[in-house]
């Protein structure tokens, strides 16, 4: 009982965090869009940011999932998540270059 | 970087981004041809822009309420195995090739994925016993319209798989992927069209990630087209899913059909290049 009570308010939790996320990177975006037009250099700084900010959204979702998973008592959900977190780790780290 | 480039490409995200919603395919399929043949960018800065708005709409289109419910997590996540391990076999792969073979690839994908649209124009979902026995992957959900629980199980689990790894490789052309996988899950793996379709526009922003990540350190992301495209596709989104509720779905799938053959034809034919 308290379990699926404890998910409901964890999807709740994750809808307003991803809508957050993407508003506060929209911003940041919109700002680094308005400083390049003005030609200021740091412009490109915010804009990374800002694309980093929105990159660090799924990332968010697939480590929650992780909380998911230990609610519901679920192995296989956790097994997976895992998995696919060390395929992110290695990209980021290159784990996977053979070029 | 001069400002009417970064208002063309809003234009364009905004537009690929509504026909994108409106279709439920995504914007990738057209913003990409966009900026590779009509703005003249590399294939590869095209599709690491078009990755990065991916981003932005599985973000926004899981952030809206009730949308998680019917999401089947487990599922995805196992299935998410399989795309981001085809999505970093694309990498690799695809690395190794030239542009043009590359390009010429991403032209009988759109093929493909226009064939997939023609043959699902009037398909519609097939409703079972909600007491099933769901097993490890199926699941249920509750039906807004009819009040009723829809309980489904995952069939033939291993076209699943090898599909999910094909809509990885695929993602490496800068496109979601999700037109690949939804019909299907739908059609031969047991999903209903709603699960697969919100299971998939959520796991997306994942595979999207993983090919972001290399794509964004090897500075394929130009920092103001990308942002102006995720600003364009965002709008554009929230047009489009308006404009879902009120119009007839099967003139736009013939239209994007038309469209998605000529984008082909062209890279074909190497119109333009």
């Amino acid at each position: 009982m308290s379990a699926s009570r404890d998910f409901t308010r964890l999807e709740q939790i994750i809808t307003s965090l991803m809508r957050a996320g993407v508003a506060v990177s929209s911003s940041v975006l919109v700002v680094g869009l308005v400083l390049a037009f003005l030609g200021m250099s740091v412009s490109t700084t915010v804009l990374n940011a800002g694309i980093v900010l929105l990159m660090l959204i799924p990332a968010t979702r697939i480590v929650v999932s992780l909380v998911d998973a230990a609610i519901r008592r679920d192995t296989l959900l956790a097994v997976a998540t895992t998995i696919v977190i060390v395929v992110l780790t290695g990209q980021i780290f290159g784990w996977f270059k053979f070029n | 970087m001069s400002l009417s480039l970064e208002l063309v490409t809003m234009c364009a995200g905004a537009v690929a981004g509504g026909l994108g919603a409106l279709l439920g395919i995504g914007g990738g399929v057209l913003l990409v041809p966009f900026l590779n043949l009509a703005m003249g960018l590399p294939f590869a800065q095209a599709t690491g822009i078009s990755l990065v708005t991916i981003i932005a709409t599985s973000s926004a289109s899981s952030a809206v309420k009730g949308r998680l419910e019917l999401v089947n997590l487990r599922l995805g996540m196992v299935l998410e195995i399989f795309t981001t391990t085809g999505g970093v076999f694309g990498l690799w792969w695809l690395g190794k090739r030239k542009d043009a073979t590359i390009e010429q690839m991403f032209a009988w994908t759109l093929v493909v994925i226009a064939l997939i649209m023609i043959s699902r124009i009037d398909k519609r979902n097939v409703i079972k016993d909600p007491n099933i026995d769901v097993g490890v992957l199926g699941g249920r959900y509750m039906e807004r319209e009819s009040g009723g629980v829809v309980a489904y199980q995952l069939k033939r689990p291993i076209i699943a798989f090898a599909i999910s790894f094909l809509a990885g490789i695929v993602s490496n052309f800068g496109i979601g992927g999700g037109i690949v996988k939804v019909p299907v899950l739908n059609a031969w793996c047991g999903v209903p069209i709603r699960t697969a379709a919100a299971t998939s526009s959520l796991m997306i922003g994942a595979t999207a990630l993983v090919l972001t990540i290399e794509n964004f350190q090897k500075g394929n992301i130009v920092p103001e087209l990308a942002a102006a495209a995720v600003l364009g596709v965002l709008l554009g989104t929230q047009v489009g899913v308006y404009l879902q509720h009120r119009s007839k779905a099967k003139t736009h799938k013939l239209v994007m059909v038309v469209l998605l053959l000529s984008v082909a034809t062209m890279y074909l034919l190497r119109i333009g290049k």
